[in-house]
């Protein structure tokens, strides 16, 4: 209560000393505070200009291959990398089921290699893969025709689900297919 | 707690001394200040278009051949689906979900005379035909009047046998009328670029095999091409009200016996009143017909033939058509002004889209030779012109002088151009004082009601570009949006063109780009010397294709690249 008192006393006793200057320590604070705003909302380069939208930068575009069985074979998702297969001479991305057909997965046999007969036959056996890696494409000549069948069904389901971002040729043929593409 | 009761004790009289200081002038200073943070915050808009939109404003394929680049195509036709290439005309009672067909030329002018379809306050309005004439005459033509000529003069010709039309006029409503009548009556149109040498015009004539001729008196060589080129039956003279009283029908002496010389009003006056005035049914029409430009480039080189067919203009007019958000479309309360020539095909498509959207349209027939706006804009207040960049850049450096003399203009156009830049908005035009100010200050004319300016780059014609910056400071001294298009010889229409809400500067090379490309279009680069697409930049030939692309698909023969918003630039 005492310091009370004795702060209403002071103050009283402060009061005629408000002088009308322009230039008050606080007339000068809030003169700063004014045209720190004007130049903020007036003059300041904001944050809109170039750098705010800031939208990552599009991923480059695969280039389209022309692949044969060895090239093709790194392509199996080891250490991360993408995986690839083929069916029919056509080579999808299959990244995105990677846990299909990437290392470990059920159909990692695929990976990297010509799948087309196993996807006819509905089989993820070794047999099915070609094991001539340097010899002539699998031409799959002796598959029967629900056989083909399946193998169509197959191709729709990968042409909606993955992108074509390459062919497969067997070796010794790449310039043949390019001749003919022009 | 001695000390802590000092503290706070010299703590509370600082503070109270502080305070203690106010006086009249602390109150001005805070009032200023509260008054200064409300009106900012209370005229706060939001940007016109999302910024995450303009950042990316193509979509290129996620599989590029070598040697090329990726395909880019606009927003607006993804991949996977077909590009623009219809009007999506319907029959006058078809239900609004109903899908409509491509529709040709005589669709354009069938629905420019129908009137507004859509159900709403402007169902059933119609558009004008303007001509003006002289600095302040302006003529009004009556769309029933323009469709008995077009059916007259579309008669005449083929009952005169004649198969290949030229017309070489200045902008005007005989062109149009000659173009329409050209597609009702299955005639092959040629349009003639006006203002050309006499060797020009005769080797125009002859590589396009024409036989009739509509064009005007005292530009057209008769003499000289009627001795040079001997295929021409017929010539239509189209003569303005002054010199009605000759009588143009004579051939003089010694030229043209063969040649059958006649005049527009002739034609017209001629028949009963009431002929005409129906146009050909739409059931059992026929194949419509190609159209043949020319493109000119630089002067001195030859003129480019190009035929498009009738599918390549419905395509580009339908992907003009969608580069307008729908909010801001052409209809009836707009009046549309082509101040370049309609030889053009970016010119003459947007005047096709003006007509199928019922917009008003103006023609002036020096405008497109003046380079000029003021002259291009007399006596018709435009709300939607078509200008060239040298127009602009004059009137750009005519404006700029003029603010640069006075203090208040520069601050105030800087502050427009904030608005623009970096608020994304179009600084809010007519009332306000400082708006008032701003117009006066850059010489706006009072009552300008213009909202939307397109313009075009030529290829290989060695037109004027425009920079970035050069069109933000025509957006704040016109007040009307800017779309800067690449147009080329064999593509209807623009190959690109930017985006209606694009107001940003960009500062890469030097600082031009024209957008991404339209609904019609996909655009690719193939690898030329120097210029190759790798995972970091994407430079090379520029290609064109599409159904408003001549044979599907063009090499422009410049090098471009691809910015990282995806859009196009030179290289």
């Amino acid at each position: 209560m005492d310091y009370v008192q004795q702060r209403v006393a002071q103050a009283v006793s402060n009061q005629e000393a408000a002088s009308n200057a322009f230039l008050t320590p606080l007339n000068a604070l809030l003169l700063c505070v004014l045209l720190y705003t004007a130049y903020a909302f007036l003059l300041r380069p904001g944050p809109s200009s170039a750098a705010a939208a800031q939208v990552p930068k599009e991923p480059p575009a695969i280039v389209f291959r022309t692949f044969t069985p060895r090239t093709l074979l790194p392509y199996n998702g080891e250490n991360g990398g993408p995986v690839y297969l083929a069916v029919r001479g056509r080579v999808f991305d299959v990244s995105r089921g990677r846990n299909f057909y990437g290392p470990g997965g059920p159909y990692a046999n695929f990976a990297g290699r010509d799948a087309s007969r196993g996807l006819a036959c509905g089989s993820f056996d070794e047999s099915m893969l070609t094991k001539d890696l340097d010899g002539p494409l699998d031409p799959l000549d002796d598959l029967g025709p629900d056989q083909l069948e399946a193998l169509k069904g197959w191709e729709q389901r990968f042409e909606e689900k993955y992108l074509v971002v390459g062919r497969l040729v067997a070796v010794g043929e790449e310039g043949k297919g390019e001749e003919k593409a022009e | 707690m001695g000390f802590f009761d000092n503290l706070l004790l010299r703590l509370d009289e600082s503070v109270t001394g502080l305070f203690g200081q106010w006086n009249l002038w602390t109150t001005v200073i805070a009032t200023v200040f509260a008054g200064f943070l409300t009106y900012q915050i209370a005229t706060r808009q939001e940007p016109d278009t999302h910024p995450f939109l303009l950042a990316r404003q193509a979509e290129g394929s996620p599989v590029r051949q070598p040697g090329e680049s990726a395909v880019y195509r606009s927003q607006g036709a993804p991949h996977g689906m077909p590009l623009n290439s219809g009007l999506n005309v319907k029959e006058p009672g078809a239900s609004k979900w109903a899908r409509g067909r491509d529709g040709d030329l005589r669709d354009v002018w069938r629905q420019a005379v129908a009137g507004v379809q859509e159900d709403g306050p402007t169902k059933g309005a119609t558009g004008r035909l303007l001509t003006v004439l002289g600095i302040d005459k302006v003529v009004e033509h009556r769309l029933d009047d323009v469709t008995r000529q077009i059916n007259l003069i579309g008669q005449h010709i083929l009952d005169q046998g004649g198969n290949r039309v030229a017309i070489y006029l200045p902008n005007s409503v005989e062109l149009i009328a000659t173009l329409f009548a050209c597609s009702f009556y299955n005639l092959t149109a040629v349009i003639l670029p006006f203002d050309q040498s006499d060797d020009a015009v005769i080797s125009m004539l002859r590589r396009s095999a024409a036989d009739t001729v509509v064009t005007a008196p005292g530009s057209f060589p008769f003499d000289l091409v009627v001795k040079n080129y001997p295929s021409l039956r017929q010539l239509i003279w189209v003569v303005d009200e002054g010199s009605k009283h000759l009588d143009w029908n004579e051939v003089p002496q010694g030229t043209g016996g063969s040649v059958n010389v006649s005049t527009w009003q002739d034609i017209v006056n001629d028949s009963p009143v009431d002929a005409g005035k129906a146009l050909p049914p739409l059931e059992g029409q026929k194949e419509p017909r190609d159209v043949t430009v020319f493109w000119v480039s630089k002067p001195g080189q030859p003129e480019e033939m190009v035929r498009f067919t009738s599918a390549n203009f419905v395509s580009a007019i339908a992907a003009q058509l969608f580069a307008i958000p729908t909010a801001q479309r052409m209809g009836p309360s707009d009046v549309f002004l082509p101040a370049d020539s309609l030889a053009n095909t970016h010119t003459l498509v947007l005047t096709l889209a003006a007509l199928f959207s019922n917009a008003s349209v103006a023609f002036n027939s020096v405008a497109a030779q003046a380079h000029d706006l003021a002259v291009a804009t007399r006596g018709v207040s435009p709300t939607i012109l078509v200008a060239t960049p040298a127009a602009l850049l004059k009137t750009h450096k005519e404006t700029s002088a003029r603010l640069d003399a006075s203090l208040l203009g520069r601050a105030l156009h800087r502050l427009q151009t904030r608005q623009l830049t970096q608020n994304g908005v179009m600084p809010a035009a007519g009332d306000g004082l400082l708006s008032g100010a701003y117009a006066a200050a850059v010489g706006r004319p009072a009552g300008s009601k213009l909202r939307l300016i397109l313009t075009a780059e030529r290829v290989g014609a060695d037109t004027p570009r425009l920079s970035s910056a050069v069109l933000s400071d025509l957006r704040a001294f016109t007040g009307a949006r800017i779309m800067y298009a690449l147009t080329a010889a064999k593509v209807a229409g623009a190959a690109t063109q930017t985006a209606f809400y694009d107001y940003r500067v960009v500062a890469d090379g030097d600082g031009v780009h024209f957008g991404p490309p339209l609904t019609s279009t996909e655009i690719l680069l193939r690898d030329m010397g120097q210029w190759k697409t790798t995972d970091e930049s994407r430079a090379g030939e520029i290609i064109v294709r599409g159904p408003c692309v001549a044979g599907n698909q063009a090499a422009l023969g410049v090098a471009g690249r691809i910015r990282d918003d995806n859009t196009l630039a030179y290289a």
